[in-house]
């Protein structure tokens, strides 16, 4: 569903992202990890279309995407959500979720009538605030919710276009652990033919969720392999424990 | 078109564009380093020009102008920095804009109070008052002055700008403020001291300006949007940014209302709207970091 | 409806009936300010429609303000055509102009945004001060206007011209009303807040705010048009930054994304102006020193005095 190939970007003299490769097929649970400053966060950004790469191209859904901006490959099935909460802070919850859906299904050029009385609307807010566990909270403005309930609404947002491709950026970032739990558990929760793609810090979730793993180091990409692959990879252990190569 | 016409259009361009260039200074630095548009800049202009007559009036002399006209045009500056601008940094953008913006009719009306409606005059010094051959033509020496005098100031301005520890806190405020701040640079000292600076020189351009332009309430809005196309012509923030801006505004009005009189007002404005779209960092660019 | 949207319509209402009574009450000079007001009031709406639930500052408007006046008067007055269609070319020229104008502007952003309006304002100023064809700086007298004589209505007569424009500034908020609650207006209202996020879910963000920037040109060249028939001359004057400068005062005075608030805003600003005035020549330091109090202490304008200070929690 989503390719990357040979993706390369730099900042001045500083290669960020090395010829980078990767492939998402429909139902994929895929980690990307890798130190501070290994581009993770670049890369993201390359597939998602904040950034527009060197060289190398992103394909989606097989259709090359590499010159699209971000809201041209939303609208062809790509979401993705915010390390740093994104919301629409001064909107309340129903009214964050009924602008994701209604951007989503096209209904954003209508005029003529009241936006609440969009037929299906209010009922699409509520199947997706019950899904996110967002019913208590729909009255209440998105500035005001705590940390870990305006991290379940980022998801929401990001899951409201029913998208083929999901890219997670840090999910569980700045989470309690239980809070952790219960995102991991709504990601697990996840259609089982949606590609996610997830990038994160916390290597347990990782390991959770994720059936294969690219480690990126310096821009490139170290290795890629199932969870287990790359925990055993001696190469991984070297460059995440820091132990030198005698 | 003989070349002594072209020479006199090229020195009248120079001239206009040293006036450009005194009051674009301070406009362009403190935009790029504070990100905001001082909309009551002109009124620091009006206010030099005003006073410096004043002055002149009572000493008899121009000079007496030149004195009291920057002095007077940076303390109402730093008056309002004090007073209003520090108060509102959280403010964002927008409320800054509009805040300068009601500043330009309380700047007009109290010119008005203080001087009246009427236009006022302030000759040349009379050592200054003469024509001067230059190349051929005869040109008269106040503009030479006005010429000299921007020249003059830019290099001034230069030097300081690359050779003392406020230039330099100056360079890293524009170009990283959150930087230099933690770096320990005193960017609130060198913020103020800069803006005032740029007060004393749109005063001072009042002042210079008036001999050759008129004095008179609201002289503040007919310069405005020329120096705020200059300093997006040339790019916020930097002094060579302002020059090349004043140079080729300075040509372009001066050239224009010679050769194309119907649209050269038209023109300018057209120049600038090209500028944001094409290159809205200005010719020279102050940021270096994305 | 929400409370908010609620409290707008209250105040509305309010304003209406507060207009015809004056209406009903006052005198020739009354009417007279009552015609400039609700002509005003279209003028910021159309504004606010673009500054405060947009979020595009335009220190530009008044150039489709003008627009419109200028092509209703020369149309109606060149083309010896009829006034009321001359009225609808000039809404639709400021209307057309504003999305060829719009196309090249909403690209830039904040400061950038600012400026690129206030460039192409004065370039229209610029271009009436030296057009020949169309009066240059006196600009032209001897508007024609609308014949409403079936309706048994003259608009020479001031108290016909402020009821015709009262009901005009009526319709024109219940349509700006719908607008805004429609999902158009709430897509508006997302990208003011967030246009990084609207993009993320696949909001075509410019084509938004090219729409709300055509249509606020269409509005405020009804506006013009309207100046126009009220004063019987059109001038450069209309087009000035001053002017654009004017209009966003009224909206910011009356409360950003409110839409009634510019509605009392311009009915402050002009009868304050016209009291000032009258009391007093330096009348421009007052207003000035007014609205900076306004910018400073009260920054959501009068709506926003009057928002009690509810829950923030809650929306």
């Amino acid at each position: 569903m989503l390719e990357a190939r040979g993706l390369g970007k730099a900042f001045g003299a500083l290669e960020v992202t090395r010829n980078v490769s990767l492939s998402l097929p429909a139902g994929a649970r895929h980690a990307v990890v890798g130190p501070n400053g290994s581009g993770k966060t670049t890369l993201f950004n390359l597939l998602a279309g904040e950034l527009r790469p060197d060289y190398g191209s992103v394909l989606l859904a097989g259709r090359d995407v590499t010159r699209l901006p971000p809201d041209m490959r939303a609208r062809l099935g790509l979401a993705r959500s915010f390390q740093r909460n994104n919301l629409f802070p001064d909107l309340s919850v129903r009214e964050n979720l009924a602008l994701a859906l209604a951007i989503a299904q096209r209904r954003g050029a209508v005029f003529w009538r009241r936006f609440a009385r969009l037929p299906g609307l209010a009922g699409d807010v509520e199947a997706l605030a019950r899904r996110l566990r967002l019913e208590d909270a729909l009255g209440r403005r998105a500035r005001s919710l705590a940390y870990g309930t305006q991290r379940q609404l980022e998801l929401a947002l990001a899951l409201a276009g029913a998208p083929k491709v999901l890219l997670l950026d840090e999910p569980t970032a700045g989470m309690s652990a239980e809070e952790t739990a219960a995102m991991t558990a709504l990601i697990a929760d996840l259609p089982r033919d949606i590609a996610l793609l997830i990038v994160e810090h916390d290597m347990e979730v990782v390991f959770e969720i994720a059936q294969r793993v690219t480690v990126l180091d310096y821009g490139r990409v170290l290795i890629e392999g199932t969870p287990a692959e790359v925990r055993g990879s001696e190469a991984v252990r070297r460059r995440y424990l820091g132990e030198r190569v005698p | 078109m003989d070349s002594g016409f072209l020479l006199l259009q090229l020195l009248n361009g120079l001239q206009f564009a040293m006036l450009l260039f005194l009051l674009a200074v301070g406009l362009s630095v403190v935009l790029g380093m504070m990100n905001f548009i001082n909309l009551a800049h002109g009124t620091l202009y009006m206010v030099g020009a005003f006073v410096g007559f004043a002055a002149a009036e009572r000493a008899g002399s121009f000079w007496a102008a030149l004195v009291a006209g920057p002095p007077a045009a940076a303390a109402l500056g730093a008056v309002f920095y004090a007073g209003l601008l520090r108060r509102m940094q959280q403010a964002g953008a927008m409320k800054q804009v509009l805040v300068t913006f009601g500043l330009i009719f309380v700047g007009i009306d109290t010119v008005r109070l203080i001087w009246g409606d009427y236009e006022q005059t302030l000759p040349a010094p009379s050592v200054l008052a003469g024509s001067v051959h230059i190349l051929g033509q005869v040109y008269p020496a106040y503009r030479l002055f006005v010429i000299a005098l921007g020249l003059m100031l830019a290099l001034i301005l230069h030097l300081g700008l690359e050779r003392t520890r406020l230039g330099a806190a100056v360079r890293a405020g524009v170009d990283d403020r959150v930087m230099a701040a933690s770096l320990g640079l005193d960017i609130e000292r060198a913020f103020f001291a800069v803006f005032c600076l740029g007060c004393a020189l749109a005063g001072l351009a009042g002042v210079v300006a008036a001999p050759v332009l008129e004095i008179y309430p609201g002289m503040d809005m007919a310069i405005l949007i020329p120096t705020l196309i200059v300093v997006v012509v040339g790019g916020p923030g930097r002094l060579a940014g302002a020059f090349l801006g004043a140079l080729l505004i300075g040509m372009a009005e001066t050239f224009g209302a010679v050769l194309v009189p119907d649209f050269s007002g038209f023109m300018i404005y057209a120049v600038m709207a090209l500028a944001l779209l094409l290159r809205p960092q200005g010719l020279l660019p102050a940021r270096h970091s994305s | 409806m929400s409370t908010g949207e609620r409290r707008q319509h209250i105040v509305a209402a309010l304003l209406l009936l507060a207009a015809l009574a004056a209406w009903r009450f006052s005198g020739y000079a009354g009417e007279d300010r009552l015609g400039e007001i609700a002509v005003w009031a279209i003028f910021a709406m159309s504004l606010d429609l673009l500054v405060g639930y947009a979020g595009l500052v335009s220190l530009g408007h008044a150039l489709f303000f003008g627009l419109g006046a200028y092509a209703m008067a020369s149309l109606a007055l060149f083309l010896k055509g009829s006034p009321s269609l001359a009225l609808l070319a000039g809404v639709a020229t400021a209307g057309l102009s504003a999305l060829a104008i719009g196309a090249i502007v909403v690209r830039l952003a904040g400061v950038f945004f600012i400026m690129i309006t206030l460039a192409f304002g004065q370039m229209g100023w610029a271009y009436f001060l030296r057009a020949r064809a169309f009066g240059g700086i006196g600009g032209m007298s001897g508007v024609r206007q609308i014949d409403l004589g079936r309706l048994g209505l003259d608009l020479a007569n001031p108290a016909d011209f402020a009821l015709i424009a009262i009901i005009a500034a009526a319709l024109v908020y219940l349509l700006l009303a719908l607008i805004t609650a429609s999902p158009f207006g709430r897509m508006l209202v997302a990208l003011h807040q967030n246009e990084h996020r609207a993009r993320a879910l696949g909001l075509p963000v410019q084509r938004y705010k090219l729409a709300a920037f055509a249509l606020a040109g269409a509005l405020a060249g009804f506006a013009g048009g309207l100046q126009a028939q009220r004063t019987g001359f059109v001038s450069p004057e209309l087009l000035v930054w001053t002017t654009s400068g004017e209009v966003l005062i009224m909206v910011i005075l009356g409360g950003l994304g409110t839409l009634v608030g510019p509605v009392a805003g311009a009915a402050i600003w002009v009868v304050l102006r016209h009291i000032l005035s009258d009391m007093t020549a330096y009348w421009m330091m007052a207003m000035g020193l007014f609205f900076i109090a306004v910018v400073l202490f009260a920054g959501g304008g009068l709506m926003g005095l009057a928002r009690p200070r509810a829950a923030a929690d809650d929306a």
